[in-house]
């Protein structure tokens, strides 16, 4: 008895396993975990919008689930059957969505693509098409921007002060504190000296896959050798900039380590927690090269403003989705421009769409999402937007393949190696060819 | 004479390691050889009814009238029959025997913008799935035939066929391990062993970042292990340092651990210390508490803003912050912080385990060195220690193998940092967690799947060697 009752068990253990294995899925939407919340209400309103509408009800569950965007598409690449059916993606992910035959769907809806077409800034046209087999399509419907900015602590540095590296470096010095904390060392943080322009003619002689070209990358002109070397200057003070440390720049700020931090809207709230109401927001600052720097045609004296790589993120559908008649007319609602205000307005999600700087007031007043939205609108001047979205190579070459650690050595001059111009712009020659070829020579 | 005495023993290992080689291709040959003469036999000895079970099964049983053990077999191979000829889709993948000839090819049609491309990663491991099917189709067909033939001889004797009746009761009584096994096997065989032979099929494929979902990936051969031994990139220049790193951090978790617990309970179980039990638990707090947790714990500690160097720099010792883990100026300052916090959570275990050993070393052992004249020290170095290795050896291999692939305390203290210029291997990078940087950061199935083979070649070639030379091996329960 005791045996057969033993058998029944593992019988319906089995059958249990089974049929856990056959529910039926939601219509499942990914978005970054600051928005979780907000999008949840959102489809929740859309779903009541639908069935007050239509006859019949909207036919299926939704789950909106947090993800980490930065992530979503690996994750959604590495099974595309248990992916979501609508996800959010940096627009630089799309060459790796889209190689071979695309793993997702195309904007196919008249209405969508009027909407795309009226709302979107023209600079981000080119970064939310790709090509398929020959044929040019429209993938990414954009909803929010971003670019990086400057969180500082508003206790040591002045209004002043924060225009310059030097005026931040001098606040430094005076509070014995470190200038300027780093999320990451990699390719996205280390932007906002590689990108840096001449604050006057808002030129740079760097190249990153321009035109979409793979070998069309450049980064060892007169100008980005002399900006190494004052970011050298920079990161060797004892005073300056810091690498990541292990404890975080969260506690780095939190504890008066250091009085700066570069960093995207994405880290608002955490740098909210770390310096309460001393929190202060800025563009980035400028930076003067002194005769030490100077090299070539960049003499010393030019001022340069830093840049950054600046993004939309972007709402992308899954190819062949069981649901996929329902999915562009709820990216028309969730990319409407009421929308998009309503994210800034709960979630600081900077809207994307063409002149919100003039029609939204939201930008307007002195509260820090105000600060925040106008600092990262200001940076788009200074930056490019992230150009690796039109191959998969490109991510994988420009920020997987060494290319940033070789920038964070010239940066700390590690070894004494990179000490004269020469050297550097050796390094920076090589650089170019990671970028160009994912390996170093 | 000293050099002849050497060499012999050498020369008698590798002349056992060949015969060995020989002896497992002859017996393999043997094998089949009479399982072979065995069919023939059977086809040639057996009814008409196991004749025709060649071709259909479970005929054999229904002509000795074992009606619902005949269907069963008959069952199966209609139901083997109809999956490989229907050849279901899953996933838009077909299995069946289309999977066998996708296994080949791993997909032709590229697709385009509407419709999709075939799946490569999906026809491999469907291909691996038909394959497990074949193998146990085939077991139930040769489980028919022997089934038919035996229920002959039990004729040929005067005894009766048995019914499924006794059959059932046979599987829940005097065979009833087959019972309670079978699913267990089926398990391994679903979630172990189709599992690893997918992940070993792909090292030998282009599946990596640039073939993910979309686009087709096919066979290269040896290609990826090429690229382990010669070329100019990352796995060429890396692999040599890590596996290097990996093995003295083996050597050291595992000895250093093994060593100080050992020296610890002896310590605890010296007659002159009081309150035993206390200090048992202190040092046992820290299994209490989840590993992860008194790993990020320690990584705090030590963070260049945590509290250990403020301590310093508030007694004087340190100038500035130092890092000791991910971000530390010289790799070694990070490996010997990772091996001390190791022996801070590893040594509990082995304390916990000799104290067992020690309260049960026999008594008897310890008189007769006494009546043979050994001192406490002698006892000690000739009893005590051998007993203990003795009965911790397998511990021991099982800690080193452990440790050659373990992930949570590199992982979770330093990430593989600090890293190397240029590499995605980090110098305190082991091979488990660089296998995991290429799989789930970089999608590098194919040259993860090669370290992972070449990890499990390192740890089983390891294993067997010391397993097979050691004295718990040789001599089993007779410790001497």
């Amino acid at each position: 008895m005791k045996r057969l009752t033993l058998f029944v068990f593992l019988l319906l253990s089995v059958i249990t396993i089974l049929a856990g294995c056959s529910s039926e899925k939601p219509l499942l939407i990914w978005v970054g975990s600051e928005s979780e919340a907000f999008y949840t209400q959102k489809m929740n309103d859309y779903v009541a919008l639908y069935n007050a509408s239509h006859e019949e009800k909207f036919p299926y569950r939704v789950a909106v689930k947090a993800v980490d965007t930065a992530s979503a598409g690996a994750t959604f690449l590495d099974d595309t059957e248990a992916g979501a059916d609508i996800f959010t993606v940096p627009h630089d992910h799309l060459g790796r969505l889209i190689a071979g035959a695309s793993s997702i769907a195309p904007v196919q809806s008249a209405e969508l693509l009027a909407q795309i077409e009226a709302n979107t800034p023209e600079i981000f046209f080119d970064y939310i098409k790709g090509t398929v087999l020959g044929t040019e399509y429209t993938f990414g419907i954009p909803i929010i921007a971003q670019a990086l900015i400057l969180y500082y602590n508003k206790s040591l540095i002045t209004e002043t002060q924060v225009q310059t590296w030097e005026g931040i470096l001098e606040a430094a010095v005076a509070a014995n504190k470190q200038a300027l904390s780093l999320a990451g060392a990699d390719g996205f943080n280390n932007s906002f000296l590689l990108l840096a322009r001449n604050a006057q003619t808002l030129e740079s002689s760097v190249r990153i896959y321009a035109d979409g070209t793979l070998l069309d990358c450049f980064a060892s002109g007169d100008d980005t050798v002399a900006i190494m070397k004052w970011g050298q200057r920079f990161f060797t003070n004892p005073n300056g900039a810091k690498p990541p440390s292990e404890s975080g720049w969260e506690i780095e700020l939190k504890d008066g380590i250091s009085i700066s931090m570069i960093g995207g809207a994405w880290q608002f709230q955490a740098a909210q927690r770390a310096l309460g109401s001393n929190l202060g927001v800025a563009k980035l600052p400028t930076f003067t090269l002194t005769s030490a720097d100077a090299y070539g045609t960049a003499e010393a004296g030019t001022v340069f403003q830093s840049g950054t790589f600046y993004d939309t993120k972007m709402f992308v559908m899954k190819k062949n989705s069981p649901r996929a008649a329902y999915l562009e007319d709820i990216l028309l609602y969730l990319s409407s421009i009421e929308v998009q205000e309503e994210s800034f307005d709960q979630v600081a999600n900077l809207p994307i769409y063409k002149n919100a700087v003039s029609e939204f007031s939201g930008f307007t007043g002195e509260t820090l999402s105000a600060k925040l939205a106008n600092a990262q609108v200001d940076m788009f001047q200074f930056g490019i937007p992230q150009p690796f979205g039109k191959q998969s190579a490109f991510n994988i070459y420009y920020y997987s393949k060494g290319a940033p650690d070789l920038i964070m050595e010239i940066l700390r001059n590690t070894g004494n190696n990179y000490t004269t111009h020469a050297q550097i712009k050796a390094k920076l020659e090589v650089i170019e060819t990671i970028w160009k070829t994912g390996a170093q020579n | 004479m000293e050099k002849q005495a050497i060499q012999i023993p050498h020369n008698q290992s590798l002349a056992r390691f060949f015969k060995r080689v020989g002896m497992f291709f002859i017996d393999a040959w043997r094998g089949i050889k009479q399982r072979i003469i065995d069919f023939v036999k059977r086809f040639k000895n057996g009814s008409v009814g196991t004749k025709l079970s060649h071709v259909i099964m479970g005929f054999g049983n229904i002509y000795h009238k074992q009606i619902i053990k005949g269907l069963i077999y008959f069952l199966i191979q209609a139901g083997f029959l109809t999956f490989m000829i229907v050849a279901p889709e899953i996933n838009k993948t077909p299995l069946g025997f289309v999977s066998l000839g996708n296994l080949i090819t791993l997909g032709t049609n590229p697709g385009d913008i509407f419709t999709d491309p075939d799946n490569s990663m999906l026809m491999l491991l469907y291909g691996v799935v038909a394959i497990g099917f074949i193998g146990m189709f085939l077991f139930a067909y040769f489980s028919n035939l022997k089934s038919a033939y035996l229920s002959d001889l039990r004729l040929r004797e005067g005894k009766k066929p048995r019914t499924f009746k006794e059959d059932i009761h046979e599987l829940m009584d005097s065979r009833f391990h087959i019972t309670m096994l079978t699913p267990a096997l089926i398990g391994i065989i679903m979630f172990t062993m189709l599992p690893t032979i997918f992940m070993i099929l792909i090292a030998f494929t282009s599946y990596d970042s640039m073939h993910e979902s979309g686009v087709l990936f096919e066979w290269v051969g040896f290609a990826n292990f090429r690229s382990i031994f010669s070329g100019t990139g990352e796995i060429a220049k890396r692999f040599g340092s890590v596996l290097s790193w990996t093995l003295i951090w083996a050597f050291f978790a595992t000895f250093t651990c093994y060593i100080g617990g050992i020296m610890l309970a002896l310590l605890i179980n010296k007659k002159k210390v009081k309150f035993k039990k206390f200090w048992r638990t202190i040092f046992i707090l820290t299994i209490a508490l989840p590993q992860f947790i008194s790993l990020l714990a320690m990584r705090n500690l030590l963070g260049e803003y945590g509290p250990i160097n403020s301590m310093l720099i508030r007694l004087g010792i340190l100038d500035s912050p130092v890092s000791f883990l991910a971000q530390a100026n010289n790799a070694w300052t990070a490996r010997i912080t990772i091996i001390a916090i190791n022996f801070w959570i590893g040594v509990p275990y082995t304390m916990l385990m000799t104290t067992g050993i020690l309260m049960n070393v026999p008594a008897d052992l310890y008189e007769a060195a006494m009546i043979d004249g050994a001192t406490k020290r002698q006892a000690f170095f000739h009893v005590t220690i051998p007993y203990i290795l003795f009965i911790t050896t397998p511990y021991l291999i099982t800690s080193f193998i452990g440790n050659i692939t373990s992930f949570n305390v590199i992982y979770l203290l330093t990430g593989g940092l600090p890293n190397v210029p240029g590499y995605e291997a980090g110098q305190t990078d082991l091979l488990v967690t660089w296998l995991y940087k290429l799989t789930i950061d970089k999608k590098e199935y194919n040259i993860g799947s090669v370290i992972a083979i070449m990890t499990f070649i390192i740890t089983a070639t390891a294993t067997l060697l010391t397993y097979r030379r050691s004295k718990t091996y040789k001599e089993e329960d007779a410790f001497q």
